[in-house]
């Protein structure tokens, strides 16, 4: 049987809706692409003007303040080697996209987390929807993201923040669920209004796993980013990716061993935070 | 004399024939229990529903220690759920300073748990977080005292429990026995008259365990609280408890003080739970004396005012002892001036061994 007839149909219906929804929403994600565009601007402008020294020192305090005297040591050294490398841009581009998809993860993400955790009629729907996100390949978000938003750092966001998501809100909502029955308890014993159980009871005791998820999701975004460097992302992404075109092997080199450094760094520093965050109930 | 004074005291707790029944069908198999009168085992197999608490009746006055006192699945913690309205109960009533609860509005008995019912866990519950203080001071925190002000009933009450060097530590550097006495100190800061104790010394060893009884006790007669204090422990009851409840099944099947129980088991299960207590303590001269008459029939050349005098209320370690010291092998019993009785070694011996003064009459 030729089912040609049907795939064609069905591709070409798929074409006309996302030709649709650019048509009408053009001014809606031209909106979203200034606005993400602008974020993203923001905080590059923020890494890239002061000098490379200031950044190194500034990240070896942060370092040394949350892990220990020799990570600050060794997180500045990280930061030489990307310097040395010609790859300081870059760098700081993928930072930035990074940080500011991070930062949309967690404004999307948390309080849809702390959602899920409280209803459970809402987690059935969004537990499939997150499965659904991680096991499709992330190439896939990049075309339809390109059709709505273009080439560029937005595309390159957008895709990652679907990415990243799911980590967060996944254990957000555990941790919300996973206060000790015993607390419960005592919250309604003392006469404890909702809002205070959720203040004083719930977030307390979820707060080391949402910390745990807001590692998870970063880390999801440095993988992210450089797949993201298709769409022009800018930053490191978007040099391996050129260096893989041109198998320029040396300089694909440079580029990972920047990300890995700047990975490695930013994991270890989140890690620590999400620590001392939950320090005292440990 | 005790029991006299607390029987004209207010009834701060009164449950009337309460019921709980555990399950998605506990409606229905509610009414089939009052309807066709179904057992345990039926409304097991009929509905699948467990009966936690059945027809439990008790009442708690004003200054009182009342003891729940029953083996793991007995229902007591159930039991003082529902006094709180932890849990909502199937059937019955139950009124807290004549209120009845169930009628409460949210507000009303958020308020009611705050001000006037306190609770202490099995597992104490304290917020890992916080501090000492801040633990104490959690109650006062959720009705929305000033922070100051909280604290320092917090801290008072930390140093009524002997904890007033540790304000700033966190729960886990303190021990077991520690840590209870935050929970009580958190549930005394809030200043109700009612405090719910679930087995809260029940993971402590046995010397903390003695040292927090005592205390315990001593802290809720001086502050004029009174408690609902769960146990598994017949020692515990008998050493914290004015009156004690024994729980089987959900059901209570004898309420009275310790002499009571001791004296009148209501049935085989009560008997066999007291056999192994220590009498010494427990039963009163009251209970075991022999009339005056009865005793001058037997001894008619001795003369009652030559013997040695106690209280109806003395126990039967200290008649043993005045025994010993005593020249003549009989002590008289003196109320209000008046010799009401005679305690001689075969009371004692019948005190002793824990039957009453019944069993005396017919020896």
């Amino acid at each position: 049987m030729d089912t040609s007839a049907f795939t064609d149909a069905f591709d070409a219906t798929t074409e006309d809706v996302l030709a649709w929804v650019s048509d009408n929403g053009e001014f809606l994600f031209d909106y979203l692409r200034w606005l993400l565009e602008g974020l993203y601007e923001g905080i590059l402008a923020g890494l890239e003007y002061p000098p490379f020294s200031i950044i190194a020192i500034l990240v070896a305090l942060a370092g040394w303040r949350l892990v220990g005297r020799w990570f600050g040591a060794l997180s500045a050294l990280a930061l030489c080697l990307c310097f040395f490398m010609g790859l300081w841009s870059q760098t700081m581009g993928t930072l930035s996209l990074v940080i500011t998809a991070t930062v949309l993860v967690l404004v999307i993400g948390i309080p849809v987390g702390i959602a899920a955790g409280f209803f459970t009629r809402l987690d059935r729907f969004v537990e499939p929807g997150l499965d659904l996100i991680q096991t499709l390949p992330p190439y896939i978000y990049l075309l339809p993201a390109i059709a709505l938003l273009g080439y560029g750092p937005a595309t390159a966001l957008v895709a990652t923040v679907v990415v990243a998501m799911p980590p967060v809100i996944r254990l957000t909502s555990l941790g919300i669920r996973m206060t000790p029955p015993e607390f419960i308890e005592l919250g309604e014993a003392s006469g404890i209004r909702p809002s205070q159980m959720f203040f004083k009871i719930r977030l307390p005791f979820a707060i080391p796993s949402i910390m745990a998820g807001i590692n998870q999701s970063l880390m999801m975004a440095f993988g992210m980013v450089v797949i993201a460097g298709i769409v022009g992302s800018g930053g490191l992404g978007e040099t391996i990716y050129g260096s893989i075109r041109t198998l320029d092997i040396a300089s694909s080199i440079n580029g990972a061993i920047a990300i890995v450094a700047l990975t490695m760094v930013l994991d270890r520093m989140t890690q620590s935070a999400a620590r001392l965050g939950a320090g005292k109930s440990a | 004399m005790i029991a006299e004074a607390a029987n004209t005291a207010e009834v701060l707790i009164d449950c009337q024939s309460v019921w709980k029944v555990f399950g998605d069908k506990s409606a229905a198999a509610m009414r089939s229990i009052s309807e066709r009168g179904l057992g345990k085992r039926e409304i097991l197999q009929e509905f699948g529903c467990v009966v936690g608490v059945s027809n439990a009746t008790l009442e708690v006055r004003r200054g009182e220690i009342f003891c729940i006192m029953g083996l793991s699945g007995s229902g007591k913690s159930t039991l003082i759920r529902l006094i709180n309205k932890l849990i909502t109960p199937s059937g019955g009533k139950i009124l807290v300073k004549g209120k009845d609860i169930a009628a409460l509005s949210q507000t009303h008995l958020r308020q009611m748990r705050a001000k006037n019912i306190g609770m202490v866990f099995q597992n104490v519950a304290l917020l890992p977080h916080r501090t000492v203080l801040e633990n104490a001071a959690f109650g006062l925190e959720v009705q929305g005292v000033p922070k100051a002000e909280r604290l320092e009933t917090a801290r008072q009450a930390l140093e009524k429990v002997g904890l007033a060097d540790w304000l700033e530590r966190y729960p886990n550097e303190l021990s077991g026995g520690m840590q209870q006495r935050v929970g009580l100190a958190r549930a005394l800061a809030s200043d109700p008259e009612i405090i719910l104790m679930d087995e809260p010394f029940s993971a402590l060893d046995p010397l903390i365990r003695r040292q927090l009884q005592d205390e315990f006790r001593g802290l809720t007669k001086e502050l004029g609280k009174s408690a609902v204090f769960i146990t598994h422990d017949l020692d515990e009851a008998i050493r914290i408890g004015d009156r004690i409840a024994i729980m089987k099944d959900g059901a209570i099947i004898q309420t009275g003080t310790a002499e009571e129980i001791i004296l009148n088991p209501a049935d085989d299960y009560v008997a066999e739970f007291v056999a192994g207590i220590s009498r010494l303590h427990l039963i009163k001269a009251r209970s075991v004396m022999r009339s005056t008459a009865e005793f001058q029939n037997a001894a008619p050349d001795l003369d009652l005012r030559s013997l040695a005098h106690t209280s109806p209320n003395a126990d039967i370690d200290e008649l043993i002892t005045l025994t010993m010291q005593s020249e003549h092998d009989a002590i008289a019993v003196v109320d209000n001036g008046q010799v009401i009785g005679v305690v001689t070694p075969r009371s004692l011996l019948m005190g002793v061994k824990g039957t009453g003064g019944s069993g005396l009459a017919a020896a």
